[in-house]
């Protein structure tokens, strides 16, 4: 394969990846641009393999094994896993894109590039660091995510005394580690930076509480692409630049769109400071009156317009097609029956588990 | 435990304490229900529909006080009631503890725990055993229902052949619970409804009403503690005057509701209001058991002055609509019952810690315990200071200045980030420059692109971008080919990790949009 023919099946994979984000603007054009995104994924992984002849290697059997079992390790994961595990699972996707990173960082700085120029070496050298480093945070960041999701890990925020300082402190580490590493200290330097980093992944989302983790797994999300445009820079390879960068900036704008909806502060988000503002929990007024099944069927026959609001333990009772068949024969009794879907509203920062009841239930 | 409700022998008094529904409810919480014979029927209930209800029929008063260990009432014990009450009993009840001392003395000496419904602090919680409110919007409605029976006219406008019917005017004054439910049944019957109140904060309660607010300009604050009013200064009450004096003859019906808790009730329509009113008109003092807010008013009577204006002064205008003042009331003590009872196991708990049984609390073992603390949280939260409305014009204005302070911004970015960029550009080498074109466009193409991503679709979004980011795979294939062995291990992980993400990833996504398809 020549290089303009892999720069050609580049700027398609681009030009899908692209397609595939905007697609989603509505439900019905979702269900094409999912597709695209496959087919601009295989474009790009058959295009690199032949285009660069990969398939040269002496690993080769190990690659094509690898490959195999990871789509089938895939396949079965997504298959498995419950619909009210799907943030966890993202969570769980993410790291590997992290570790990926790592690897692929570490692996930059392990060969030798002797015919680049010393100013290129030194950006070079920038980039691995900063493709590691940003790979390293989403790693245990996401590892924390999943764990607090999926409630292996308390989803108490843990807040350590002094957490800011130590935050800063191991942040000035990584940048002393770096200055180190770019002016030829050795590989360790890379190492023991990747280590910090891990730990300040791991500390920063620890400090988020876990029904808070929603927005910390989008702006994860956004870390990852960013780390897969550092990797694009290192390797100069453009269609990692470009899908990392989309990535990136989507998952932030996401974040800050999620944010803004819950009235939360986009920075303090990035920076894991989340405890900082929040301030007392709003006093609840009023009480709670629990109520049983015959009443809730009386109030419903006599009420003249209802409002329902869905929220994540609909979806966890699984309970959208009863939600759906109740709105139904209100509607079928003329009663103004509405689902007030709460996108805006804490419990649905996975909007997902309300919009799927809203599409079933048509309203 | 045993509950037992009798009949109320206060004369004209047709509410019951205790419905077949209600008992039911109290069953639940594990009492036996008793019922002196014929104690609904005033209601509209027969010693049947208690039967049904699970309820036992006593056949005299004296029994039932015997076997009861709470007596649910409506009014306070009477005298000939006082002599039948059980040593330990427990009386649930109206009591009005600080009109009725005397009550309170006779009570004490025969060691009994008393609830007093009319004592329950107004606090949000104890909304739903607030009997003072659910008899007070009753209150209203009837008000407008006596009214309506007295006045001569349609209260809806209307052009009929026969000639055209002008709206009715009403006042309401006073808009507490019952000054409200009569602006909403005024209002719902096609009157036209102006309302005042001393306090500035309900204004926005009775627009919602759909009545108009009277408003005077004046700055004092009528607000007392626990959402009641309190008395109004000579100058308030001058003023007050010159507007009532304006509204009295263009006024059909006046509906007063005002009170100050604790004092008699303010005289807001004086003798002057009455006679500037046109004939037929119609006053209806729902003050008037605390002596009426219309100087004319006599308790329990309605008396046609001079000028052909009606004056209603009934007390008992909740009685009038017995069925549905048992309902209520009967909820309200099925609720206090629940909050006495924790546990659910029939055995009442009087909890002086808990605000509410507290307040309601006037007798704890034969023991005087009113009147009780104030309340820790105030009812209604502190009127804020009204801001003033801004008009379109200064809107206008605020809307152009935050368009130029946010251009001023956009403008102040990008030059920073122009300059940044030359930096940039100024050490590092060309080909870095053109991957960093790529760079910079690629951010903006998924900044546009994200903002039009619809709502509802932000979780498949993540879904997919996530898939997307293992686009990283691409890094890693370019670098299996080398000599070096650890080089090519860290790359196949990382290779076997994103096929993982890029299967796991699409396919998840393909399930999330796939519920989108069912409808």
């Amino acid at each position: 394969m020549t290089t303009g023919l892999l720069t050609a099946s580049y700027i398609t994979a681009s030009v899908l990846f692209i397609l595939a984000l905007g697609g989603l603007s509505n439900q019905e054009k979702a269900k094409r641009a999912v597709w695209f995104g496959i087919v601009g994924m295989i474009i790009a992984v058959i295009a690199t393999i032949f285009g660069n002849s990969v398939f040269v290697t002496e690993w080769l059997n190990w690659l094509i094994i690898a490959i195999v079992v990871g789509s089938i390790i895939g396949a079965i994961v997504a298959k498995k896993v419950q619909m009210t595990g799907m943030p966890q699972l993202v969570a769980a996707l993410h790291s590997f894109v992290g570790l990926a990173a790592v690897f692929i960082g570490i692996n930059s700085a392990l060969l030798p590039h002797s015919e680049m120029s010393n100013a290129q070496l030194m950006i070079h050298n920038v980039e691995v660091f900063i493709g590691v480093f940003i790979g390293a945070i989403t790693f245990t960041g996401s590892i924390i995510a999943f764990g607090k999701l999926s409630e292996i890990i308390t989803g108490k925020a843990l807040i350590l005394p002094g957490r800011h300082t130590l935050n800063i402190i191991m942040l000035f580490a990584c940048l002393a580690l770096g200055y180190m590493f770019l002016t030829h200290s050795g590989n360790w330097t890379l190492i023991i930076m990747t280590i910090i980093a891990f730990i300040i992944g791991a500390h920063l989302v620890l400090a988020i509480g876990g029904a808070d983790m929603p927005v910390v797994v989008s702006m994860l999300n956004s870390y990852s692409g960013w780390a897969a445009a550092a990797t694009g820079f290192m390797l100069g390879n453009d269609l990692l630049i470009v899908t990392g960068a989309l990535v990136g900036s989507s998952g932030a704008i996401l974040s800050y769109i999620m944010c803004k909806a819950m009235n939360r502060n986009f920075l303090s988000v990035i920076l894991g400071g989340w405890g900082d503002t929040t301030g007392p929990t709003m006093d609840i007024e009023g009480e709670m009156k629990a109520i049983d099944i015959e009443s809730v069927a009386n109030a419903l026959n006599e009420a003249d317009s209802i409002i329902i609001v869905p929220g994540y333990g609909m979806a966890v009772a699984q309970a959208q097609s009863a939600v759906s068949e109740l709105t139904s024969r209100l509607r079928a009794k003329k009663k103004r029956s509405k689902i007030w879907h709460t996108s805006r509203c804490r419990a649905s920062s996975w909007p997902y588990e309300c919009t799927s009841c809203r599409s079933k239930s048509t309203v | 435990m045993i509950v037992g409700s009798p009949k109320e022998i206060f004369k004209g008094e047709a509410r019951v304490a205790m419905t077949p529904e209600s008992a039911k409810q109290i069953q639940k919480l594990g009492y036996t229900c008793l019922l002196e014979t014929g104690a609904g029927l005033t209601s509209n209930f027969s010693d049947k529909d208690y039967k049904d209800a699970g309820v036992q029929i006593v056949k005299s008063a004296s029994q039932l006080w015997k076997d009861s260990n709470i007596i649910l009432k409506v009014r306070g014990p009477e005298k000939s009631e006082i002599s039948k009450i059980q040593p330990n009993q427990h009386i649930i009840s109206f009591i009005w503890p600080g009109q009725n001392k005397a009550l309170l003395d006779s009570l004490s000496k025969k060691k009994v725990t008393v609830q007093a419904m009319d004592m329950i602090p107004r606090i949000s919680r104890a909304q739903k055993m607030d009997a003072l409110s659910s008899m007070a919007n009753i209150a209203g409605y009837r008000a407008v229902i006596e009214a309506g029976n007295q006045f001569g006219r349609f209260f809806t406008g209307q052009i009929t052949a026969a000639g055209k019917v002008p709206p009715a005017k009403i006042l309401v004054i006073g808009a507490g619970v019952a000054g409200l439910a009569a602006i909403g049944t005024a209002q719902s019957m096609g009157a036209i409804v102006r309302a005042f109140d001393v306090r500035p904060e309900v204004a926005e309660q009775i627009e919602s009403m759909g009545a108009e607010f009277l408003m005077l300009d004046f700055t004092s604050d009528g607000s007392g503690e626990g959402g009641y009013a309190k008395p109004a200064s000579k100058e308030f009450i001058k003023k007050e005057m010159e507007l009532f004096r304006e509204q009295a003859p263009e006024i059909d019906i006046v509906i007063t509701t005002a009170l100050i808790p604790g004092m008699p009730a303010p005289k807001l329509w004086p003798k002057e209001m009455v006679d500037l009113m046109k004939p037929g008109s119609i006053v209806v003092d729902l003050a008037a058991e605390q002596g009426g807010n219309c100087e004319v008013t006599i308790p329990n009577k309605m008396v046609e002055t001079k000028n052909k204006v009606k004056v209603i002064g009934y007390t008992d205008l909740p009685s009038r609509m017995a069925t549905q003042s048992s309902n209520l009331y009967s909820t309200n003590i099925r609720h206090m019952l629940d909050d006495l009872t924790p546990e659910k196991n029939g055995v009442p708990f009087t909890n002086m810690d808990d605000d509410v049984i507290r307040g309601a609390t006037v007798l704890h073992n034969g023991k005087i315990t009113f009147p009780p603390p104030k309340p820790k949280v105030a009812a209604i939260a502190k009127h804020v200071e009204k801001t003033v409305q801004k008009t379109q014009e200064e809107l206008d204005k605020e809307k152009i200045e935050a368009e130029k302070a946010s251009g001023r911004n956009q403008i102040i970015l990008l030059t920073i980030g122009a300059f940044l960029t030359w930096i940039i550009g100024l050490y590092a080498p060309s080909d870095f420059m053109q991957h960093f074109i790529v760079f910079i466009l690629s951010c903006f193409v998924g900044y546009q692109v994200i903002w039009n991503v619809s709502h509802s679709l932000h979780t498949p979004l993540m879904a997919v971008t996530n898939a997307i980011s293992s686009i990283i795979i691409i890094g890693a294939l370019l670098q299996m080919k080398t000599d070096n062995d650890i080089v090519s291990i860290l790359a196949l992980i990382s290779v076997f990790i994103a096929t993982i993400n890029i299967v796991g990833g699409f396919m998840v996504t393909k399930r999330m949009l796939a519920m989108f398809q069912r409808s």
